[in-house]
């Protein structure tokens, strides 16, 4: 047996033994973030959302399409839970399915403002020239306020649901890629990081291996908000008629479907609500589980609307 | 000319039989004065210069404020306003208006034959359908109260024309004439005058006190008659939320609303303090297709489109139940109605038929894009149904809904764009020539001409009688049922609502806020 | 402070020139213009080109961007194509509406947000903690138009308790300016008073912990005592930084408030300018509302500064 096998073997068993622990740490983690009770509560709600959108097709008691013009905007009834909608359509179905297109907005948005916030967010803290250009034009597309620039890119990009993830992703992506850049410029000056440097590991390698891996936490914390509130944003851009439009439902569209009859059919706008306050309310708990358990000290300012 | 000697007689005669009324009447009956309505519209007036804008948010508040020489009556036929009457030449060439003497402005100048002149110099600059004056060669004045209008050739339905309130060819003094589109001072002769616009908020008027009541009639008709202001002041309230709008007349807050939505109607005419009103005919809903892009521009897919439509589905539901199934493209009861001409095409739900049309076609499943709009429910609803009742025949039908602004700016494009939504509620009201305007031209509504609706309009703008028009009419919607390039889906109509307190109002093209009176 | 202030005030510009370059941005992509709402659905092309030539349409964006500087340089916004007025008169005689309506929305948020987490704070690991913070993410798990419309259908419908829309002057008659203002600022803070209510349970939590505040309890302080003189004072530091994000929010907020309310606001101005196409109003709205927030923001940092001087000292 050489020096050489001896090393390759104790270095093969110690990587094995990181990784257990690994696993380990990653179990427990999973473990405490389970027993966290909102997080339960809120990973029980969100996926109940989630089952009714993936099942649509068999959970839906009708076709979402399906017009009856004899019984538009009929009250909730054994054949029809929750009503019909303006068009005699079952509003419970439409539910259903319009959890579909308001998790993909959500979704949507959390992977590109993701990318795009870390992309920028690590150039901004990581490389020091970029920085000053970078994070100005970041603070000018916050000082939009609220859901305002979303409602006038959505305008701007004609009503679609590709248009309300673009637009909602340029107006949070600053956000995610200021939480990155703080975290960024905080690791950077870590020991190990300029070790690693020293010991000439490249820039792309420190940046992926050792900076963004630090940044995850607080970026998954902030995502699930993002998700939170862009479920939201898309009920606002239905509202103002630049949403994902008909005759696909999405709960916002739904919701301003049947605005004008809330006195005489509020089945159609409170039930469609109701969905939305689960789906957000869910993310908003699991949000604040994954903080607590994370790090209990970790100071994610929760990006309001 | 038939106008001409039809009102000029029977002013003649309203004139000789009221005059001793009017006498006997206290004057401008200003006895019962006083109070105020709050009127709810869903959207902004784009301007308060009646001339230069066709918006019915616009006309709701500009026809109590200003008025026009000649203009339509309760039954759509011409009467004078301003005009004490009109005098045709026999060859058709000179119109002459001679003018009510006496009638004051709200900045109390009188009204002369300047003033008049200057209002339609200037219609022909900024009107927003300024094409009503093209016939016009001069506007000259020919008497301190008198002005004449020479036409390039003989026009019969000038006068018709002349009436239309979409963009109304309104009088304002002088001085006004001169400054740009929607640079007024908002003063006209209307029984109420402008007191303020605060956008997205309200728009305020005022008894007009030194109103010059047309003593003519006994009562208003139309867009004339005997007005009498009655309010102190009227408000136009501007709520863009319709569950919004029907919570305030609900709670007294408001008096009279716009529109209110079918069920919201059937909802409150259970009220006894609210008193729900129905305005049928107001709209007629189409489908306009494009003749420029395949597969529209296939006569053969388009008769398909007509049959396969379930009319009454579509109706139903784009109106929420306040609907009239008629294939006309006037309305039916008006003068120039043609009776069954097209019906056998008219909500046929006939899918076997559509299928075989479709085969003959040699459609291939093309994209058939339908354009529509988020501001206007019945264009998007309409747009909804049509496409289900086109996917269940085999069309690829999808749906385009933009905005307001957007629909506009795609429609003008040559593609883009299969079919589209579209609710023409003044065009047919003004008559043939107004509504077939729009499918003849340099850019008809479905982009292509057709050469034989083309010469059918010609046909009919030089029609000398009504019985003449009417002929031409008739062939107009024969050959409309035979290229399809425009569906008629139904005529709509308008529910609105009031307080039980509001008296006398009759809802008409625009809401007529004069002899309108408020219990305290 | 002085060089602080100037330090942040001169910040200010770059970020309003990204504003203004990617407002144009938008009016750039923007399909249709303004001459749908003016000429109507059976307007001709010609029709259309002639009025695009009066407002000045047909001329290249980057032309009109630099006439826009120009006259921006010399504090001129441009006139509104629709209102007949001013984009800076437009935007002044609205500031009332917005300003009411946010300021109330903020004074009910900071009360209820902070009511709120106190309460859970002190009754921490209880139902009141629990409640106290079910309440405070319902509050941001609703939409806020839909919680708007109900509120108008139950207290202005169904009880007649307020009206459901429209804005009375406070300067006309100020009790008839509080009732109209109730329903749309309750509407804001509803759903924006979780945000406050949980960083000041946290905040709150953090500070009890300290051992001065186990020192004032064990020296047998009064507990609310405690709680407001120590506790409180301290943990407003984060929660004025919240306020000034807060801020922006509720202007944004406001936008959707002020249309299920009908309230004459600069979000509805905006909004509708946007739907309109009302360019002028669109350029000039957006830039004085982030101008607004920005601001804020500024004030905010300068009264952090001067509640924390370590903060001041450390920039």
């Amino acid at each position: 047996m050489t020096a050489d096998t001896a090393t390759a073997r104790s270095r093969g068993s110690l990587a094995a033994e990181m990784a257990r622990a690994r696993r380990r740490r990653y179990r427990a983690f999973i473990g405490r973030l389970f027993a966290h009770r909102s997080f339960l509560l809120g990973f029980v709600l969100l996926g109940g959302i989630v089952v009714l959108a993936a099942g649509a097709n068999v959970i839906a008691p009708y076709n979402p399409d399906q017009n009856d013009y004899h019984s538009f905007l009929a009250p909730p009834s054994a054949a029809h839970w929750m009503g019909t909608d303006e068009f005699g359509r079952d509003v419970m179905s439409r539910v259903i399915f319009g959890t579909r297109v308001s998790l993909r907005i959500g979704l949507g948005v959390v992977v590109a403002s993701g990318i795009l916030g870390t992309l920028i967010g690590a150039l901004a803290g990581y490389v020091r020239w970029l920085d000053g250009a970078l994070m100005r034009c970041m603070d000018g597309l916050m000082a939009f306020p609220g859901v305002l620039l979303a409602i006038a890119l959505a305008a701007a990009l004609g009503p679609s649901e590709l248009s309300a993830i673009v637009a909602l992703t340029v107006t949070f992506t600053p956000r995610t890629a200021r939480i990155v850049r703080a975290s960024v410029i905080v690791t950077k000056r870590m020991l190990y990081v300029e070790a690693a440097l020293a010991a000439g590991a490249g820039h792309l390698r420190v940046l992926f291996r050792y900076i963004l891996a630090n940044t995850l936490s607080p970026l998954i914390v902030q995502l699930t908000f993002m998700f939170a509130v862009s479920i939201l944003a898309e009920a606002i851009l239905s509202f103002l008629g630049v949403g994902p439009p008909p005759p696909q439902p999405s709960l916002g569209n739904i919701i301003a479907g049947g605005r004008a009859y809330i006195q005489e059919a509020p089945w159609v706008t409170i039930y469609p609500g109701l969905a939305i306050a689960c789906a957000v309310l869910g993310l908003n708990l699991m949000g604040d589980g994954l903080r607590d358990t994370i790090d209990p000290r970790l100071r994610t300012v929760r990006e309001p609307r | 000319m038939d106008h001409s000697n039809r009102t000029s007689r029977r002013n003649l005669l309203a004139g000789t039989a009221l005059a001793a009324l009017a006498a006997a009447l206290p004057k401008g009956a200003a006895a019962a004065a006083g109070g105020e309505i709050i009127f709810v519209q869903g959207s902004n007036p784009p301007s308060l210069d009646a001339m230069s804008t066709s918006s019915q948010a616009s006309r709701n508040i500009n026809m109590n404020i200003y008025e026009t020489l000649y203009g339509f009556s309760e039954h759509t036929a011409p009467i004078p306003i301003l005009a004490e009457t009109v005098v045709v030449s026999d060859d058709g060439l000179t119109y002459r208006f001679p003018l009510r003497k006496g009638v004051k402005f709200h900045n109390l100048k009188e009204m002369t034959a300047k003033d008049v002149k200057a209002s339609l110099e200037r219609y022909r600059k900024v009107g927003a359908t300024s094409n009503l004056l093209e016939a016009v060669k001069s506007i000259d004045i020919t008497g301190d109260y008198e002005v004449t209008l020479t036409m390039h050739q003989a026009t019969p339905t000038f006068l018709e024309s002349f009436c239309s309130p979409r963009a109304p060819a309104v009088i304002i003094p002088e001085e006004d004439a001169l400054a740009e589109a929607g640079k007024t001072s908002i003063i006209g002769t209307g029984p109420y005058k402008y007191v303020e616009y605060v956008p997205d908020s309200h728009v305020k008027l005022t008894r007009f006190a030194e109103y010059s009541q047309d003593t003519r009639m006994p009562d208003i008709d139309g867009f004339g008659g005997r007005k009498t202001a009655y309010l102190d002041t009227v408000t136009f309230r501007i709520m863009p939320e319709p569950g919004a709008q029907t919570a305030a007349l609900e709670a007294g807050e408001v008096h009279i609303v716009e529109e209110i939505s079918v069920p919201a109607g059937k909802r409150m005419e259970k009220n006894p303090n609210i008193k729900v009103y129905k305005n049928m005919p107001w709209a007629m809903l189409t489908l306009i297709m494009n003749l420029d892009v395949a597969p529209t521009n296939n006569p053969k897919f388009r008769e398909a489109v007509q049959v396969a439509l379930n009319m009454e589905e579509v109706m139903a539901l784009a109106t929420a139940g306040f609907y009239e199934l008629d294939h006309g493209w006037q309305y039916k009861g008006t003068p120039y109605y043609a009776g069954d001409i097209g019906k056998s095409y008219y909500n046929q739900h006939d899918v076997a038929r559509a299928k075989k049309l479709l085969a003959e076609a040699g459609y291939k499943g093309e994209e058939f894009s339908i354009l529509t709009d988020s501001n206007y429910t019945e264009h998007n609803k309409a747009a909804v149904v049509i496409a289900g009742n086109l996917k269940a025949v085999g069309i690829n039908a999808v749906i385009n809904q933009v905005d307001w602004p957007t629909a506009l700016k795609i429609r003008l494009q040559p593609t883009g764009w299969h079919g589209w939504t579209l609710m023409l509620g003044i065009e047919p009201y003004v008559g043939p020539v107004a509504l077939v305007s729009t499918f003849t031209g340099k850019r008809p509504l479905f982009v292509k001409n057709d050469r034989e609706l083309d010469v059918l309009y010609q046909e009919l703008v030089i029609g000398k009688t009504v019985a003449a028009r009417k002929v031409t009419f008739a062939k107009i919607q024969k050959r409309l049922y035979e290229f399809f390039g425009i569906i008629k889906l139904g005529d709509t109509g308008q529910m609105q609502a009031a307080r039980s307190s509001v008296e006398g109002y009759r809802p008409f093209r625009f809401p007529r806020l004069y002899n309108v009176r408020v219990k305290a | 402070m002085l060089r602080f202030l100037v330090r942040r005030l001169l910040s200010a510009i770059p970020v309003l020139a990204v504003v203004s370059v990617v407002t144009f941005l938008i009016i750039w992509i923007v399909p249709g213009d303004v001459t749908a709402e003016i000429a109507g659905p059976d307007a001709t092309p010609a029709q259309i080109v002639r009025l695009r030539q009066e407002l000045g349409l047909e001329r290249p964006l980057l032309e009109r961007a630099m006439v826009w500087y120009g006259h921006l340089l010399h504090g001129d916004l441009g006139r509104s194509y629709l209102l007949n007025r001013s984009v800076a008169a437009a935007v002044i005689e609205r500031l009332p509406v917005t300003l009411s309506l946010v300021a109330l929305g903020l004074l009910l948020s900071v009360v209820m947000g902070m009511l709120l987490g106190i309460l859970a704070a002190v009754r921490h690991n209880t139902w009141i903690d629990q409640a106290a913070t079910s309440v405070a993410l319902l509050g941001l798990s609703v939409p806020d138009f839909w919680f708007g419309l109900l509120l108008i259908v139950f207290f202005g419908v169904q009880l007649h308790w307020l009206p459901t829309g429209g804005f009375v002057p406070l300067t006309r008659d100020p009790v008839g300016w509080l009732r109209s203002m109730t329903l749309p600022s309750l509407t804001l803070a509803f759903t924006q008073m979780g945000v406050l209510a949980r960083m000041t349970r946290s905040s709150m939590l953090d500070v009890l912990g300290q051992d001065y505040i186990r020192t004032a309890r064990a020296k047998g302080m009064q507990a609310w005592v405690v709680i407001f003189r120590h506790a409180l004072l301290n943990a407003l530091i984060p929660i004025v930084t919240m306020v000034g994000i807060l801020t922006g929010v509720l202007l944004g907020g406001a936008v959707v408030v002020e249309s299920v309310f009908s309230l004459p606001g600069v979000g509805r101005l905006i909004i509708g300018a946007i739907q309109r196409r009302d360019f002028p109003i669109i350029q000039g709205g957006l830039l004085i509302t982030a101008a607004t927030f920005v601001f804020v923001n500024i004030a905010v940092d300068i009264l952090y500064g001067w509640l924390d001087p370590r903060v001041r000292d450390d920039r």
